[in-house]
């Protein structure tokens, strides 16, 4: 008996644990590049600025799929060995934590300088006026982008399913090498991304909308 | 086995001699991503059950990875009895993946246009069409030049995943030349070094477009 599109979806989201955990995984290393880079780049002037954006620009302007790939294959080549799974978290990771460092520094250079002006008024050291005023501003703004960051990570996470893991695009594949209905097989799997990603989408939505809010309140004094 | 340089010098002509296929198929799906993008975006303007539909559409070509866009045309399409050539499906795939993204940025680069723009149009008694030919699409480009710019380099960069379907451009050939030698790592960073300069070289390129499309706007 052919399986019906509903038990297809079922065995697609089989692969949904490590999709998730990917995308974790993913996150331990694109939110402290993010911050770590993106202020860095804030705060860095020179030869120290270029050396910062050089290692943004790598993990930023490469081709994701291909830095899967050379990190896969050639890291055992030069003697570190890791797993499928460490290789993709890290990479994704980075790649999406190169797009939210400029995140970060455009948040933090979006801010009048009146700011930090006045912090230092107050006597605050530049560390205090980084992390007591610039920063809290800065992400609350600059986290509708980071929900979309967010959800080109989960998107990303198809791209593991050629390194040998068993996420939900690996398991469409699976599924299709016994069951010729490739219609109900692709349009599970993409039914299984969207209802993943999609209400991310809708929270950055209704984040944004309440971050516009008491902004514009504020100056209608 | 360390890294061969030798032998990663030698890869390089094959692999750079697919960079026209790459840089091709880019223009050709950014093209398509456009049309389809435009196209998307007058419908969801229009609004009414259309538009409302379309604006699902690009919410779910949103949310959804480009490889399962991918798999989906080259599996699906011959189960109807289409055959087209992989070159054509990943061109489909990627258009149709960026119209989403593309639609979006032509809403923003309508809505930046200032509406006394359409109404001092009026006023002078243009038609519709010259309105929208001479006062707003000229202004709407400026607006589009930088974010689409930005969205070719996107695409440039998503060209690779056309190597899943075996179509011959950079990353294909590598692989070509690491299945033929049993040797990944160089073909595969030569291939990863060509993307890099080509994305940072066009990104520059967008960056002073913008600059100057700065400029003239602030006149």
């Amino acid at each position: 008996m052919p399986a019906s599109l509903f038990d297809i979806w079922l065995g697609i989201l089989q692969g949904l644990g490590t999709t998730v955990t990917v995308t974790l995984y993913g996150l331990m290393f694109a939110v402290p590049f993010a911050l770590v880079f993106g202020i860095a780049q804030f705060l860095t002037h020179g030869v120290a600025r270029l050396l910062v954006t050089s290692v943004i620009e790598f993990w930023r302007s490469s081709a994701v799929i291909i830095l899967l790939f050379v990190f896969y294959y050639a890291l055992p080549v030069v003697g570190i060995t890791l797993s499928a799974m460490t290789v993709s978290a890290m990479v994704l990771g980075l790649n999406a934590g190169g797009y939210a460092s400029q995140a970060v520094r455009a948040g933090l250079q979006a801010l009048p300088s009146g700011q930090r002006e006045a912090g230092a008024a107050l006597g605050l050291s530049r560390a205090a006026i980084l992390v007591l005023i610039e920063l809290p501003q800065a992400l609350v703004a600059m986290s509708p982008t980071f929900v979309n960051t967010l959800i080109q990570l989960v998107k990303a996470t198809a791209l593991v399913s050629l390194v040998t893991l068993t996420d939900m695009t690996f398991r469409a594949k699976e599924i299709a090498q016994v069951e010729y209905n490739p219609v109900a097989i692709y349009t599970a799997l993409l039914l299984a991304f969207f209802v993943v990603c999609y209400p991310i989408a809708l929270a950055g939505r209704w984040l944004e909308a309440r971050i516009a809010a008491p902004g514009s309140r504020s100056h209608g004094i | 086995m360390g890294f061969d340089l030798a032998f990663a010098l030698s890869s390089v002509p094959t692999i750079l001699g697919a960079v026209g296929t790459t840089l091709c198929v880019a223009f050709v799906s950014c093209i398509g991503a456009a049309a389809i993008g435009f196209f998307f975006e007058m419908v969801r303007r229009a609004g009414g059950i259309a538009g409302l539909t379309v604006g699902f559409v690009i919410d779910f070509i949103r949310s959804t990875p480009v490889l399962a866009w991918l798999y989906f045309l080259y599996f699906v399409l011959p189960f109807y009895g289409i055959r087209l050539g992989s070159m054509t499906v990943g061109v489909m795939g990627l258009s149709l993946y960026y119209s989403g993204y593309l639609a979006e940025v032509f809403k923003a680069g309508i809505d930046a246009i200032p509406k006394g723009q359409s109404e001092a149009a009026r006023a002078l008694s243009l038609s519709r069409r010259h309105a929208v030919i001479y006062v707003i699409a000229p202004q709407m480009l400026r607006n589009i030049a930088a974010p689409l710019g930005n969205y070719f380099v996107s695409i440039l960069k998503a060209t690779p995943y056309l190597a899943v379907l075996a179509v011959p451009e950079m990353l294909g050939r590598a692989f070509d030349i690491a299945s033929e030698t049993y040797r990944y790592t160089e073909p595969l960073v030569v291939a990863g070094l060509i993307f890099l300069v080509l994305a940072l070289a066009i990104s520059n390129g967008v960056k002073r477009l913008e600059r100057r499309l700065l400029a003239v706007g602030s006149r």
